[in-house]
């Protein structure tokens, strides 16, 4: 009896941690089919609509008078679009699904990447190509140092420092 | 061969797979919901600051908030502030259950299924005020208005007096549990007969060498504890040579008492004539370096030390040791506490003890006793006067003839603080509107008609004028540090709407179109004040580092010196303090003694402060009885029996807490708990002592003597747990006792 028990433990074990791990093409259900693609198409820059991120440890979410700042002009008729302003007039955020999500023991700040030059896509994948946006790599900490490790060597060890990212 | 899973079999597998699942990691999906519309300064991620101040005790400390997204975060002590120096206490910093609380009030509601019966139903804000303004028009002569107060800001308060002289009602009534258990408005009164001032005494305990407490829980919520602890420290740091010598006299042994050097418990109401003792010694043997006492002498006159040495069971000599050790010191101070306000000698304890002060020339000396600098602005002349109980009574007797057609009730919460017999419950049927500005469904809102929801205050503005302001003038500042989580409007703005529905002479008394306009006119009064912190070129300037300093105080300490209007006429005198009940059947004084985390009531909605045990008995969550481990033996009971405690009006149970630090022959109980609404944290929980005081009263101040209950107490031969910090397990420790 004890082996089954054992068995049947292990098979949940497996199926407990297949479930928690978020695969790399997930992508959540949003409140508004947003589509990253046909933004870019129009070359709207990245940091247009994400502009948090050179100044702050989060990237941010776009605030709604953003969206209706271009949005009481453009395609106004479109089913979605209409959806955004019922938010906008309604003064209600969107609760939008976050696509990316680190582990919260770690300072993550998107600042000092941009301003070492890192460009959105490394991390996020070629978002712009993207209907859904998706999460593209698993952020875990072996990918972080794999970069890390390959900054100049008078970096490393500043870079593979415990308490760069643990604090 | 179908394998048959047993039922132990089945149970493991359950328990191996539950086991897994609370291993594996959680996902969480927190939808990210961005600012609709973002403020300026706000960057995502980043924490801003705001100053503003505190409200969870009128003594106004200034705090500073983190916000990151438009949420506060945490609340700290404003480092500026010359109050609190940073520093905050707990409840201080469980402000944020104030604002995030569940049970809060999202909109304006009117009860319809009558008073008491708790169905409440949504109003529109215009329709809400346009009752209140047809009300106000339509009352029988204008004096028909009441207002009752409790902790109001001062911004408010003012508004509220210009309000109602413009009305030609008589002004508000500010009477809370709080105030009445620090003796607010006993400290005024003493003030008032020494001094001719209107504001309370202060007293310098940073620099005294030598403390004196006549019940003045000066480290816990008396007046300005974080700023009074601050200055402790210091007493005790030395900084003024040596250190400081603390003595402290009431019948249980409180924080500050355990904090004491000495903790001398005599039999309540006596402490007025320990002081008057004192005196006498130090006049009579002529003691300390202040020259000579003849002036005093007819003062102490009537005073037999050996009658003192009687009645509070001090010897002659440890009253000679006691004299000696206050009058040598160069600098003593002698505090009258709240303890003192609960008697009916109340007035002749506290000019005992301040009598002290004035022998000893302790009068606008440093580490004595001071009067506060006024705000050098006409804005800030600050009426904070805590209604006398007397003031309390006449408003509950004009509400009972039913010549009170509309009141107000802002902050305050008798049906709740006071015993029934107080009458205003009753009272209030005989009042046609009754309108509540509480956030919360407290037990006065609940029989109210409409309750009109103020801001909570990290939503709202307003300004706090600190009483006592430590060693200068203080004007603490509050501002939003969010924006309004729900459909509520802050009183002020009301008022104003009011004001210019109503037109006429209350329009032109509140001429202002909101609360902002209100306080950013007030501020420029200080513009160019020679003695300011800070000061700037335009108003606007002046109000941004108002609002970014939290405040304006003096640069410098800047205090008046007390000028005794005359030394009493006639000798001083104690006399007996009365209590209800006969001592054959009531044999033990009750002491109600104010919660540090809960204050009157008004924390318990908080589960941060409900968690916070009391520092002596470390118990929380619910109301218990202190015991003597003498009494509790005589009883045949011990910790978390329940005993129920009777007085000559009322009875409650709750469990037994053995307490070496009281006197025998007095029963302590914390108040705060015994909610019947005020929300999910609050309600059914505990028991309210308050409901067990008799009408004690003394006749000609009109002072309630809350501390003049004798009660008994009866074993009920059952028991329950109460959550204490402090294991139980180590008893025995026989040498405790």
């Amino acid at each position: 009896m004890l082996p089954l028990a054992l068995a049947g433990g292990a098979v949940l074990v497996v199926a407990a941690i297949l479930l928690s791990q978020r695969t790399a093409e997930s992508a959540p259900a949003q409140p508004i089919a947003f589509s990253h693609r046909t933004h870019a198409e129009a070359e709207i820059q990245c940091l247009f609509c994400h502009p948090n991120a050179l100044r702050s440890d989060v990237a941010g979410m776009p605030s709604v008078e953003r969206c209706a700042g271009c949005h009481r002009t453009i395609a106004t008729t479109r089913r979605r679009i209409q959806t955004v302003l019922g938010y906008w007039e309604r003064g209600e955020p969107i609760p939008w699904q976050p696509i990316n999500k680190m582990a919260d023991f770690v300072f993550f700040s998107h600042q000092p990447h941009l301003a070492a030059g890192v460009s959105c896509e490394t991390c996020h994948g070629d978002v712009g190509k993207m209907n859904a946006a998706r999460q593209v790599v698993n952020m875990d900490m072996g990918w972080c140092l794999n970069c890390h490790l390959k900054q100049p060597e008078t970096a490393v060890a500043r870079l593979t420092d415990c308490l760069a990212c643990h604090k | 061969m179908a394998h048959r899973v047993s039922r132990r079999g089945f149970l493991k597998i359950a328990a191996g797979a539950s086991v897994v699942a609370g291993l594996s990691p959680t996902v969480r999906r927190v939808a990210l919901e961005p600012f609709v519309r973002p403020p300026e300064e706000e960057l995502p991620g980043r924490a801003t600051w705001y100053a503003s101040t505190c409200r969870q005790c009128p003594a106004g400390c200034g705090v500073i908030v983190r916000v990151i997204n438009g949420r506060a975060r945490k609340i700290e002590g404003n480092p500026s502030h010359p109050l609190n120096r940073g520093k905050l206490c707990a409840r201080g910093q469980a402000g944020l259950q104030v604002l995030y609380n569940p049970d809060r009030l999202q909109n304006a509601v009117r009860q319809t299924g009558g008073r008491g019966s708790r169905r409440f139903e949504p109003v529109q804000w215009a329709e809400a005020t346009d009752q209140l303004a047809s009300a106000l028009k339509g009352v029988g002569g204008k004096a028909r208005v009441g207002f009752l107060g409790g902790s109001v800001p001062t911004h408010l308060r003012l508004l509220v007096t210009r309000f109602l002289e413009a009305l030609g009602s008589p002004g508000p009534v500010l009477f809370d549990l709080h105030s009445v258990l620090e003796g607010g408005a006993e400290a005024h009164a003493l003030a008032d007969r020494w001094f001719g001032s209107a504001d309370k005494p202060i007293y310098d305990i940073g620099h005294a060498e030598v403390i004196f407490s006549f019940g003045a829980n000066f480290l816990e919520t008396w007046l300005s504890p974080v700023s009074q602890s601050y200055e402790y420290g210091t007493m005790r740091q030395g900084q003024s040579g040596g250190r400081g010598f603390l003595v402290q006299f009431e019948p249980r042994l409180s924080m500050t008492a355990a904090s004491a050097d000495q903790w001398i418990p005599v039999p309540p109401g006596t402490e007025g004539l320990v002081a008057l003792g004192l005196g006498r010694i130090i006049v009579e043997e002529n003691l300390g370096r202040v020259g000579s006492h003849r002036e005093h002498a007819q003062l102490y006159r009537d005073v037999s030390v050996g009658a003192v040495a009687e009645a509070s069971g001090l010897s002659v000599d440890r009253l000679q040791k006691l004299a000696r050790a206050f009058a040598d010191a160069d600098r003593s101070v002698a505090l009258p506490g709240g303890y003192l306000s609960g008697f009916t000698n109340a007035s002749q304890s506290m000019d005992a003890v301040m009598a002290l002060n004035v022998i000893m020339r302790r009068l606008g000396r440093e580490g004595g006793v001071f009067l506060p600098h006024t705000i050098p602005a006409e804005a800030f002349i600050n009426p904070d006067l805590p209604s006398p109980f007397r003031d309390f009574e006449k408003l509950i007797q004009k509400m009972r003839d039913g010549q009170v057609d509309v009141l107000m009730v802002h902050g305050a919460n008798p049906v709740y603080e006071l015993p029934r017999w107080a009458g205003f419950a009753d009272a209030l049927t005989n009042v046609p509107l009754v309108v509540s500005f509480s956030p919360f469904i407290n037990e006065t809102a609940a029989q109210a008609d409409l309750i009109l929801p103020d801001h909570t205050y990290l939503e709202g503005w307003g300004f706090e004028v600190c009483s006592p302001g430590g060693d200068r003038p203080v004007v603490s500042s509050q501002q939003p540090a969010v924006r309004p989580l729900y459909d509520t409007r802050s009183t002020a703005d009301v008022l104003l709407k009011l004001a210019s529905s109503l037109g006429g002479a209350v329009s032109q008394a509140l001429p202002w179109p909101d609360e902002v306009a209100y306080l950013e006119e007030a501020s420029a009064q200080l513009l160019g004040s020679s003695i300011g912190v800070f000061d700037a070129r335009t108003p606007a300037g002046f109000w941004s580092r108002w609002r970014q300093l939290g405040g304006w105080w003096s640069t410098k300490p800047i205090r008046q010196e007390p000028v005794a209007r005359g030394l009493p006429q006639g000798p001083l005198q104690v006399p007996a303090a009365s209590f209800a009940g006969q001592p054959n059947l009531f044999p033990f004084t009750l002491l109600p003694y104010e919660s540090i985390a809960l204050s009157d009531g008004r924390g318990a909605d908080q589960h941060w402060l409900q968690e916070t045990p009391d520092p002596m008995t470390t118990a929380c969550w619910n109301t218990w009885v202190e015991l003597n481990p003498a009494t509790a033996a005589q009883l045949g009971v011990t910790d978390d029996d329940i005993v129920r405690v009777v007085s000559t009006h009322n009875a409650l149970e709750a469990p037994v807490v053995v307490f070496p630090g009281i006197r025998p022959d007095v029963v302590a109980i914390p108040t705060g708990q015994g909610h019947q609404d005020y929300g999910r944290f609050a309600a059914g929980r505990g028991s309210n002592v308050m409901d067990l005081i008799a009408p004690v009263v003394e006749r000609e101040a009109a002072v309630l003597a809350w501390g003049g209950t004798r009660v008994r107490v009866e074993a009920v031969h059952r028991s329950t747990k109460l959550a204490r910090l402090e294991s139980l397990d180590g008893k025995g420790r026989e040498t405790l006792r």
